[in-house]
């Protein structure tokens, strides 16, 4: 028998292995076993709130089950796809929203990006002006609707109050076809931007120092330093900021109910809200489950090419 | 020793990974496949008779929209219901206004909820009946309320499917609703601006309210619903409809193209755009009931329109520029109804209550209780002098109702001339339609004729397609 002392202290590492083997494990809680029974828990959540539900929707999505009217639900093939892609008013939603996304997105990226490299070359209130910045994002969607709703208000509010104190004339924000989008696009870069700001911020402080040095010692201008070393770096973590709200964006539903309902007439009318009325103003369920999952595929497809570009870049 | 096995990927076999892939379809086969038994639905019967009251504490549960009528019901009827019925309490849940339709046929959807007097809008019935969602109460109506006490529209309209014809019931169909709240426009008018006598045509109320705005700057001609949510575009443009000699439809072919966009709808429509909008203040576009009441409480407008049962903040100095006590406002504030063009019509607005087919039997047998209670000539006045609108035409020409509200009489004067929208199951969709595009024509977003055309086309393929299988409610 060896002797366990000098064992210990030529070999530290192995101290474990001195000591006698635990009991053995009954064959049923092997390690593959362990990790499904620790696991099975958040698979059966994720599989009755998540999988389920989108299994349902694509089945209803193949009927024309109304959730109001009960009865049967008929299998009505791929009528449902067919009636959403060949509709006029879908194509109408998903150009407004179309627009609304770029629209909002573009300015919250150069928005956010700019706060965020103006504060990383602050030393001082650093920390204070990055909070104060992200209070929007903080806020509920309805709360923000709501309130710049009153400040948007053409006779009462106070940005046509500004406005009539400078000279110019009431702008109906939220009642005119040009101005309504806009209002919905500004508000949600209100809220957003921080957003963008919050990743843009945190790729920046990552940007390692001693590059910015080496450029310093080279007498690279400040341009040529954002160029070719801020920009390079950051970018793909924009990127991704970018995907998010771009998601985000893509499904808006509670600034535009709040806002203008979709109005004046349908010219705010985003995808999100269209499927809405057709779930809960009509009770076309299988109708507006078509319509959900076919929202779902564009987001999945976009995404894919996107995290595609993504890798590629990585790579590069 | 044991080291950790290192793992790449989690170990699960692809097998177990195919069975529960399968376990879900089978699931969601079976619970498509078991979801209905096919039976066309239909509203059950309630009971003719009352069944026997529970002793126990019980709540009653209403669903309305949040405004004032809703909180005076409320009030009014644990002050008054309890008087007989201690052991009960009621509760007037609401919800704003938007979200009235939806709150309420969400939980009908699921069938089940936690109301057990839904109030609906008189244009919702058609649908819950179709659905099987509300009770009917034929039987229970005739041997338990006096049918005669009442104008027969407004018992129909409140109550009765298939829908009835304008100003009429018929005493064999079917009724699944009593009356709650009757309602309908009132014009509110500035007597210091534009004198005692309102206008009597909708023509002179229009060239009143122009030149009210050109004498007086900062005050806009006209207020009125504009709105693309609920049903407020909508009611403006078949108020308009209606006194120009236009109809919404006709009910028997269930035709709306060509009906809707004759030549009195097109006058229709172009006087509302072309005439009443320009007299609106700037950004207008939008408002609904709140935002009349608030422009003419802040003396912001010659000529309103609102419903009567929303009126009544107009006289509470609190809230009003026009004066520091009710009769200071009621010096420059007038009421009356609506002025007549080539006919007198006016909306029908209010609505009824009805018995959830999904409360538990002691609260149906409650809500029966209530609704016969409610109906009664003594508490329909009581009601009236709480603030309400009764339907009773005792009580709506009782001093009680008449003397509550200088709002009162234009409502018992209207009742005749009263006209309501389409009541059918499809009604969602028409009024979402008609909102939308209306609310476009008054913002500039459409031309009025492209408008009106555009909502009797899509409302037409709305009623033509009901009950295609497929690409419904696009």
């Amino acid at each position: 028998m060896s002797d366990p002392v000098s064992l210990t202290t030529e070999h530290p590492g192995q101290v474990a292995s001195a000591t006698p083997p635990a009991p053995g494990r009954s064959s049923r809680l092997s390690d593959r076993w362990l990790t499904v029974a620790f696991t099975s828990p958040a698979l059966l959540l994720l599989l009755a709130m998540s999988v389920f539900p989108l299994l349902w929707a694509l089945y209803l999505s193949f009927t024309d089950y109304s959730a109001t009217r009960g009865g049967p639900a008929h299998f009505v093939g791929f009528e449902n796809y067919t009636a959403i892609l060949t509709s006029a008013q879908v194509h109408q939603r998903a150009l407004t929203t179309l627009i609304y996304v770029v629209g909002a997105v573009t300015l919250q990226t150069v928005l956010g990006f700019a706060i965020a490299y103006l504060i990383s070359r602050r030393t001082h209130g650093r920390g204070l002006l990055t909070t104060l910045f992200l209070v929007p994002m903080m806020l509920s969607p309805v709360v923000v609707g709501l309130f710049w709703r009153f400040m948007l208000d053409a006779q009462f509010g106070v940005i046509n109050s500004m406005l009539g104190s400078l000279g110019l004339e009431q702008v109906e924000w939220l009642t005119r076809q040009r101005t309504a989008l806009i209002s919905l696009i500004v508000v949600d870069t209100w809220q957003w931007t921080p957003f963008i700001m919050l990743i843009a911020l945190a790729g920046l402080t990552a940007v390692p120092k001693y590059l910015y040095e080496a450029a310093a010692i080279d007498r690279a201008s400040e341009w040529f330093r954002f160029r070719t070393i801020t920009l390079p770096l950051v970018w793909p973590l924009l990127l991704i900021a970018v995907l998010f709200r771009a998601i985000e964006a893509f499904r808006l539903f509670d600034l535009v109910y709040i806002l203008t309902s979709g109005g004046p007439g349908v010219s705010t009318e985003t995808l999100s809200f269209h499927v809405y009325k057709v779930a809960f103003l009509g009770f076309n369920t299988g109708t507006a489950s078509a319509y959900g999952i076919l929202m779902v595929l564009v987001v999945l497809v976009l995404t894919q090419l996107y995290l595609r570009y993504l890798n590629k870049l990585k790579e590069d | 020793m044991r080291y950790p096995k290192r793992v790449g990927r989690l170990s699960v076999p692809r097998r177990t990974v195919r069975l529960a892939t399968a376990a879900m379809l089978v699931a969601t086969t079976m619970a498509a496949c078991g979801q209905d038994d096919g039976e066309k639905a239909s509203a059950p019967k309630a009971p003719a008779t009352i069944p026997e009251l529970t002793k126990d504490p019980l709540t009653l549960s209403f669903i309305w929209f949040d405004w004032p009528p809703a909180h005076a019901l409320e009030t009014f009827a644990n002050a008054e219901y309890a008087k007989e019925r201690s052991n009960v309490t009621i509760k007037v849940n609401t919800v704003p206004n938007a979200n009235w339709h939806d709150a309420i046929f969400t939980q009908f959807a699921a069938r089940k909820t936690d109301f057990d007097i839904p109030i609906l809008d008189s244009q919702h019935i058609g649908e819950a009946v179709t659905n099987g969602n509300i009770l009917d109460i034929t039987d229970f109506v005739k041997k338990n309320i006096d049918v005669k006490a009442y104008n027969p529209y407004l018992l129909a309209a409140y109550g009765q499917f298939p829908q009835a014809e304008t100003g009429k019931r018929d005493e064999n169909a079917s009724l699944y609703g009593l009356p709650l709240l009757g309602d309908t426009w009132t014009m509110i008018y500035r007597k210091d601006l534009i004198g005692d006598e309102p206008p009597q045509t909708w023509d002179e109320m229009i060239s009143v309210a122009e030149k009210c705005q050109a004498d007086n700057p900062g005050v806009s001609g006209l207020a009125f619903h504009q709105a693309n949510g609920s049903d407020a575009a909508a009611v403006t443009y078949n108020t308009v409809n209606g006194v120009y000699g236009g109809n919404l439809w006709d009910p028997k072919t269930r035709k709306i193209d060509g009906v809707l966009n004759d030549a009195a709808g097109q006058e229709a429509m172009d006087v509302l755009v072309n005439k009443m909008k320009p007299l609106t203040a700037t950004g207008s576009g939008n408002w609904f009931i709140d935002e009349v009441n608030a422009a003419v409480a802040q003396g912001k407008a010659c000529i309103a329109f609102n419903w009567i049962a929303a009126s009544g903040g107009l006289l509470d100095p609190k809230q009003s520029t026009l004066g520091t006590t009710r009769e200071q406002i009621l010096d420059k504030l007038g009421f009356a109804t609506l002025p007549s063009q080539k006919t007198n019509l006016v909306p029908l607005g209010g609505m009824g209550m009805h018995v959830s087919a999904y409360s538990s039997e002691p609260n149906q047998a409650e809500a029966l209780n209530f609704m016969k209670w409610f109906e009664r000539a003594d508490i329909q006045k009581k009601w009236a002098a709480a603030g309400g609108v009764p339907s009773r035409t005792d009580a709506l020409e009782s001093p009680e109702f008449l003397n509550a509200g200088p709002f009162n009489q234009v409502y018992t004067d209207s009742v005749p001339r009263m006209r309501d929208m389409w009541n059918v199951p499809e009604y969602a969709r028409l009024v979402d339609i008609e909102n939308t595009n209306v609310n476009a024509a008054l913002n500039g977003a459409k031309k009025p004729k492209d408008a009106l055309d555009d909502i009797a086309k899509e409302q037409q393929g709305v009623l033509d397609s009901s009950g295609r299988k497929g690409g419904g409610g696009l």
